[in-house]
């Protein structure tokens, strides 16, 4: 009896030690609903349901996943800053919340939602059908040439790419036009027809029809050339001070106390140090630039690429 | 090829795959018959599962469920007027009809019979042929949408009725689909500052607004009646039935798989089409709309081989067709497949496997459905007084889960009782529906192609496909305007009688 009951005490002790193993920091949530700002299936829905189990795990608690794809994400966003500030509520978000946030289609600010952490910074590319322009040189040409002429594809309005799209015109003075389709699929389509000139994407979108010559990449978004696509040209060797991707982390209702933040963040850290989380980001071409940035980096870049959002668009 | 084929079989009859084809079917059966819960948010929901299957048993688990949602939404429309799935409202313009003169058991054995034989042609159509119509879809782009769009528009001359109505109709669907945000450039349109109406109105909430919850609306002031089925027997093979209804199947099927593959269509609009060109290829447009079986075999042949025609863009060249390809194009990156050109020739076995599979699943329908539907029908004895709050029941929440919006829930609750008012005076409810499935459509594409062509118009007329279809547009406006005016003595008579 005695025995039984040390060594109870004793698995008991080793439990509060190492199973819930953040609930040191004084966090530990009964449940967490996570909104996704995006509709099922995309990248950033792929995101949050990899990551649901490992936080499950980690926290000892349910994660459930709620999809609010409505006004671009604006609906997830205003659930997650009206939500209780108990560390409850979290939401898996991409850049779409700063160029929404630029474009005036969503009124929830980073006054409202705090970021909590960076997993994902994805490099955009200038992609281009190898039948029209075989190098970036030819695309630049062709544009000098023919200003007004070229056609870049891209989402919507306020997207991301549209963003690439108003920066390169303003960096390299050139006047492409841009014709948003209704998802990427329709402008991957229309590139590889011929019917439009180029689209920016993300490297995990195109892989496929880089593999088949179909399309290439002639510019990379990006500081340095990337380690597996030397052969690519940046912006910032042309001198253009374009490094934007699509990047993707973790929001919380910004009235939630900052230690609830810290241990969010140190929860994220550790997932995204992970075996299995490095496995999926190397399996969908994610880890080609460092994803992981912390709540107050984050906070920065994400206000640094706003007010360069919004001066684009106040431009156009 | 045949060789792969009959890996592809080997792969396919294994004991494993065989559950997971016949589970997925059933999984569809449930998904597809409860109206809201369409094929995305299956596949959606299962995708987690499928992380930790290998690819093989994963995607033709996928597929499966896809192909068997779309069938099994016919069961609810022709029941009740509910369609289970948006592909599935033009099969209710005739089927429910059907169910209210007592032929439940036939509608639901032609819209078996035709989903089956749509969905295999789509699938033989799809292994024989997908990397050369692949290149075909590519020809298509703006201008030729828009041209499809308008076509596609047409339709509402051959529903019968009011034509006049029916314009009316359309052009109430063309302002449903108008809210939201401009797809061009990001305007609010009648959004009222309202956050969910930014991204524009659901179909889902409109369609079952318009057809479910008007019909128990309707049914309630009729008192508790029992449908004058009360008991029937589903008849798959009835020969006299299938001569009637095999013109109809092909036709269909083949317009089905054509309109599939093309990406961003889908097969809301290949039902609608086919519906369209059926009523047009009729000798007797009066019965349609009134229970004629042809008028649920065309929609049902052509929404199954479209989702399979759907399948095309996505395996040759990595570009979704429909909602639901595009979740399972996600999953293949998940799964660190590579989708684009080079996926079919880099993974034939996966891909002959869900050929395979997909072949299987079809016929799975014809078996299982039978013993499914019987189950659901027992529901019919039920007095409609406890059935129709469960019908909407299953609206509401079936609604909210589209998009987990409360205020889709609110909205589809209007758009019943603006149903039930409508159809009162006698309007076309499905006019509605064109406007708003088509509408966007031609919208963005009209633009999409002014803005490729720098505002020049003859960008529809220099490109052959778009000319052709808008021509057969014209034409048919033309012919069904004006044939019914010089018609218009020996028919009057004629009309006098029905």
């Amino acid at each position: 009896m005695n025995v039984t009951y040390r060594s109870f005490a004793t698995a008991a002790a080793f439990a509060l030690i190492t199973g819930p193993a953040f609930a040191q920091d004084g966090y530990s949530p009964s449940a967490i609903t996570a909104f996704v700002a995006a509709g099922a299936g995309g990248g950033t829905d792929n995101f949050a349901r990899t990551v649901q189990p490992m936080l499950e795990e980690r926290l000892d608690t349910n994660v459930t996943i709620i999809n609010l794809p409505a006004a671009s994400g604006a609906v997830a966003h205003q659930r997650t800053a009206t939500s209780e500030p108990n560390g409850e509520s979290i939401e898996f978000a991409s850049s779409t919340l700063i160029t929404s946030l630029a474009a005036g289609q969503n009124p929830i600010g980073l006054d409202l939602l705090t970021p909590v952490a960076r997993m994902q910074s994805d490099v955009l590319m200038l992609v281009v059908n190898p039948e029209k322009y075989d190098s970036f040189e030819a695309f630049m040409a062709a544009a000098e040439e023919t200003p007004g002429e070229l056609i870049i594809g891209g989402t919507h309005a306020a997207s991301i790419d549209r963003m690439a799209f108003l920066g390169l015109n303003a960096e390299a003075g050139l006047d492409l036009n841009f014709i948003p389709y209704d998802n990427e699929g329709a402008a991957s389509a229309n590139l590889l027809s011929g019917n439009i000139d180029g689209m920016f994407n993300e490297i995990s979108a195109i892989q496929g029809y880089m593999d088949a010559g179909e399309m290439i990449p002639v510019l990379a978004l990006a500081d340095d050339r990337l380690e597996a696509y030397p052969d690519i040209p940046t912006t910032v060797e042309n001198g253009w001070d374009l490094t934007f991707g699509n990047e993707r982390g973790v929001f919380i209702n910004a009235e939630t106390p900052p230690e609830t933040i810290g241990a969010i963040e140190a929860v994220f850290e550790d997932i995204f140090g992970s075996e299995a989380y490095q496995d999926y980001a190397a399996r969908t071409f994610l880890n080609v630039r460092p994803g992981w940035l912390g709540s107050e980096e984050y906070r920065a870049e994400l206000e640094k690429n706003l007010a360069y959002f919004q001066e684009l668009m106040a431009d156009n | 090829m045949l060789s792969d084929l009959m890996g592809g079989f080997g792969v396919v009859l294994q004991p494993i795959n065989l559950l997971i084809l016949a589970s997925a079917v059933l999984i569809g059966f449930v998904g597809g018959a409860l109206p809201g819960i369409s094929g995305v948010i299956l596949v959606v929901i299962l995708l987690p599962v499928t992380y930790s299957m290998e690819p093989t048993g994963a995607f033709m688990l996928l597929t499966a469920i896809y192909a068997s949602s779309v069938f099994s939404g016919l069961i609810t429309a022709i029941l009740y007027r509910a369609p289970g799935t948006p592909e599935a409202v033009m099969t209710a313009i005739d089927g429910y009809p059907m169910t209210q003169k007592g032929e439940a058991g036939k509608a639901l054995g032609v819209g078996i019979l035709s989903s089956a034989l749509g969905g295999v042609l789509g699938t033989v159509v799809l292994i024989v042929a997908t990397p050369l119509l692949a290149d075909i879809a590519l020809q298509f782009s703006s201008p030729e949408f828009f041209a499809l769009a308008v076509l596609g528009l047409t339709v509402v001359a051959s529903l019968g009725g009011n034509l006049i109505m029916g314009v009316i109709g359309v052009c109430i669907g063309l302002i449903i689909a108008s809210v939201g945000l401009d797809p061009l450039t990001g305007t609010q349109r009648f959004t009222f500052g309202n956050l969910e109406l930014m991204s524009g109105i659901n179909l889902i909430p409109v369609i079952i607004g318009l057809f479910a919850i008007s019909e128990v609306l309707k049914r309630s002031q009729e008192g508790d009646v029992h449908l004058a089925s009360k008991s029937f027997k589903i008849r798959i093979f009835d020969w006299p039935v299938i001569r009637q209804i095999r013109g109809a199947i092909l036709r269909s099927s083949i317009l089905g798989t054509a309109i599939g593959i093309l990406p961003g269509i889908g097969a809301s609009t290949a039902a609608m089409v086919a519906y369209s060109e059926t009523v047009r290829w009729s000798k007797d447009r009066s019965r349609f709309g009134k229970g004629a079986p042809e008028g649920v075999a065309a929609p049902e042949a052509a929404n199954n081989a479209a989702a399979m025609g759907a399948l095309v863009p996505l395996f040759a060249l990595g570009i979704p067709g429909s909602g639901t390809t595009a979740v399972i194009l996600g999953a293949f990156i998940v799964h660190g497949l590579t989708p684009g050109p080079t996926f079919m020739t880099g993974n034939t076995d996966l891909i002959y496997a869900v050929f395979v599979g997909l072949l299987i699943v079809n016929v799975l329908i014809l078996v299982f459905s039978k013993p499914f539907i019987a189950l659901l029908s027992k529901l019919l004895d039920v007095p409609y007084s406890v059935l129709g709050p469960i019908i909407v029941i299953c609206c509401v929440v079936g609604t909210y889960s589209v998009q987990n919006s409360l205020m889709d829930v609110w909205l589809m609750l209007g758009f019943g009782l603006a149903g039930f008012l409508l159809e009162k005076v006698g309007f076309p409810l499905v006019a509605i529906i064109l406007g708003v499935v088509l509408g966007p459509i031609a919208e963005s594409e009209l633009r999409r192609s002014l803005a490729m062509s720098r505002g020049d118009w003859s960008v529809f007329l220099d490109r052959p496909i778009s000319a052709i279809l808008l021509a057969i547009a014209i034409l048919l406006v033309l012919v069904t305007v004006l044939v019914p005016l010089l018609r218009r003595q020996p028919e009057t008579a004629q009309a006098h009688d029905s």
